[in-house]
């Protein structure tokens, strides 16, 4: 072999090999993040079949995916599921819509800034379950206190953050829209919108996950259906694998739900000047 | 025709920026205003654009007293202030919204054509260089065709090689429609190249010290005797507007030396 063609196969296999690493690293990289969850699962499962642990509280893999199926077939899962879901949702609207309106009303005017933020601030400071008592005896132990105590949680995050986005949004783009006469509502449909879009996507997410968190705590309290009834309903019945499988649920739902937030909002943020893109 | 009429301005903290400015700007005139800072160049340019309102005086257009942002009025800033959720295109087009969108496109595909940027039309604001970003600016204000377009120092953040590009294209969209300039501007080879008339203004308060007529032929050749009289004299007035001893020799060192820019 000639010199020349011997450089030039070296050559071809310094360029490839980075080339074939790094498309194997792309796939290998998300995979690190389920090394650590994996390994437990298997070890435990490993533990409990060589009878180091009888596993009665703490249920190996296999016997919580059991549980998960029966409950799915039996329907009962999607019954619960169905219920949180639609409490999340609604709750999510109305903490949605009025942390969106309080905070761009106070966001934009001084003056009702001044009148009404001081009073939110204050509630906000109030840990949002001593609520609860309240609102069963004002909304009954249906949906509706249930539903009210989802929008409040949902609420704060929303509300700080379109305010905080409609303050800081930048007085030099505001003046653009000025040198081009924009009329009230054009400033709001051209400028301050798209400024506070990316704050806002990231608030609703927040207040999603708070969402999520607060379904919880008011099924604890008097539900009869939903998969935070699931949980209570293993604790009494000490039945450890339905209470992680309604954990596992819960995952399942807050993660698909911010992935579809996320999703939804991507076309309208793909102007953003981000350090990392999705 | 542009007319300040004893235009001046006290801010609410009692610091009087502006004071007693009167000038007539002719259709399609070229005026540059130079100073030190804190002579009231950029308050005066924006009580011209009605983004602020003077507390004496009054700035009138064709005999219409400015108050407000007027349509017939465009204004670069010093950053290029794109709006970073729309395209090149839609950036340039912003002052258009109310027309037929096929004159639209036209309008803008041909702008941009005009400054070399047609196949950046589909790209975010954040992919451009900062050159390209201020002609993407200078285009938005020209496209929909002011009689006036004010300029505060509008190159001032770009290397030199781009400014002087920069200059060419403005002075190159400037002759087809020919609409009045006000630029306000540190630079003074820049107000040389571009100025029918230069404003020297002075500080504390900001008032006009001294105008300088500049009729050389265009282009504007930057190496030849009759602009660099014209920029000693500028220089020299510069000096004196700060109180300062105008010594002949001191502005020579500082025109081979100092590269023209004068802070």
């Amino acid at each position: 072999m000639s010199l020349v063609s011997m450089t030039a196969t070296a050559d071809q296999a310094a360029v490839e090999r980075p080339a074939s690493n790094a498309r194997i690293a792309r796939f290998l990289r998300p995979a690190l993040g389920l090394l650590l969850p994996v390994a437990l699962a298997v070890g435990w499962e490993l533990a409990v079949r060589l009878g180091w642990s009888n596993g009665r509280l703490v249920p190996p893999p296999s016997v919580i995916f059991n549980t998960f199926v029966e409950l799915a077939r039996s329907g009962e899962l999607q019954q619960h599921a169905l219920a949180t879901i639609w409490r999340v949702i609604w709750g999510f609207v109305f903490g949605v819509l009025a942390g969106t309106i309080l905070g761009a009303i106070t966001g934009y005017s001084a003056l009702s800034h001044r009148l009404v933020d001081p009073t939110l601030q204050a509630l906000r400071s109030i840990p949002s379950i001593a609520w609860v008592p309240l609102f069963i005896l004002w909304f009954g132990i249906f949906e509706a206190s249930k539903i009210t105590l989802i929008a409040v949680g949902v609420f704060f995050p929303v509300y700080l953050g379109v305010m905080g986005a409609v303050m800081s949004v930048d007085r030099k783009i505001v003046e653009v829209g000025r040198v081009f006469r924009l009329s009230g509502p054009a400033m709001v449909r051209r400028i301050l919108l798209p400024a506070v879009m990316p704050a806002y996507v990231i608030s609703l997410r927040a207040g999603l996950g708070l969402g999520w968190m607060f379904v919880v705590a008011a099924e604890f309290l008097g539900a009869s259906t939903g998969l935070g009834f699931l949980l209570i309903d293993g604790q009494q019945l000490g039945k450890p694998a339905q209470i992680v499988a309604a954990i596992v649920a819960f995952a399942i739902l807050g993660k698909t739900t911010d992935w579809l937030i996320a999703r939804v909002a991507a076309p309208f943020l793909r102007w953003e000047d981000r350090f990392a893109r999705a | 025709m542009l007319v300040l009429d004893r235009v001046g301005k006290t801010y609410p903290n009692g610091v009087r920026a502006l004071d007693g400015i009167s000038t007539e700007v002719a259709p399609g005139e070229i005026l540059v205003i130079i100073g030190g800072s804190g002579c009231g160049k950029s308050t005066m340019l924006r009580a011209i654009s009605g983004l602020d309102t003077p507390t004496q005086g009054k700035v009138v257009l064709d005999g219409i007293v400015i108050a407000a942002p007027h349509e017939e009025i465009g204004i670069i800033f010093q950053e290029p202030r794109l709006l970073p959720w729309l395209r090149v295109a839609d950036n340039v087009g912003f002052g258009l919204e109310n027309r037929p969108r096929e004159e639209r496109n036209t309008r803008v595909a041909r702008a941009l054509e005009r400054v070399g940027l047609a196949e950046k039309a589909r790209v975010w604001p954040r992919e451009l260089s900062g050159g390209q970003a201020q002609r993407v600016a200078i285009l938005r204000a020209l496209v929909p065709r002011p009689r006036v377009l004010l300029l505060d120092e509008p190159f001032s953040a770009l290397d030199a090689f781009t400014r002087a590009d920069l200059q060419d294209h403005l002075l190159d969209l400037w002759a087809d429609l020919k609409p009045t300039l006000v630029m306000v501007t540190h630079d003074v080879e820049e107000a040389i190249v571009l100025a029918d008339r230069i404003m020297v203004m002075r500080p504390r308060p900001g008032r006009i010290y001294e105008e300088i007529a500049c009729d050389l032929p265009r282009p504007r050749d930057r190496q030849s005797a009759a602009f660099d009289f014209v920029k000693r004299r500028v220089l020299a007035a510069l000096d004196r507007s700060l109180d300062r001893l105008a010594i002949t020799i001191d502005t020579e060192t500082k025109a081979t030396q100092g590269g023209g820019m004068w802070w």
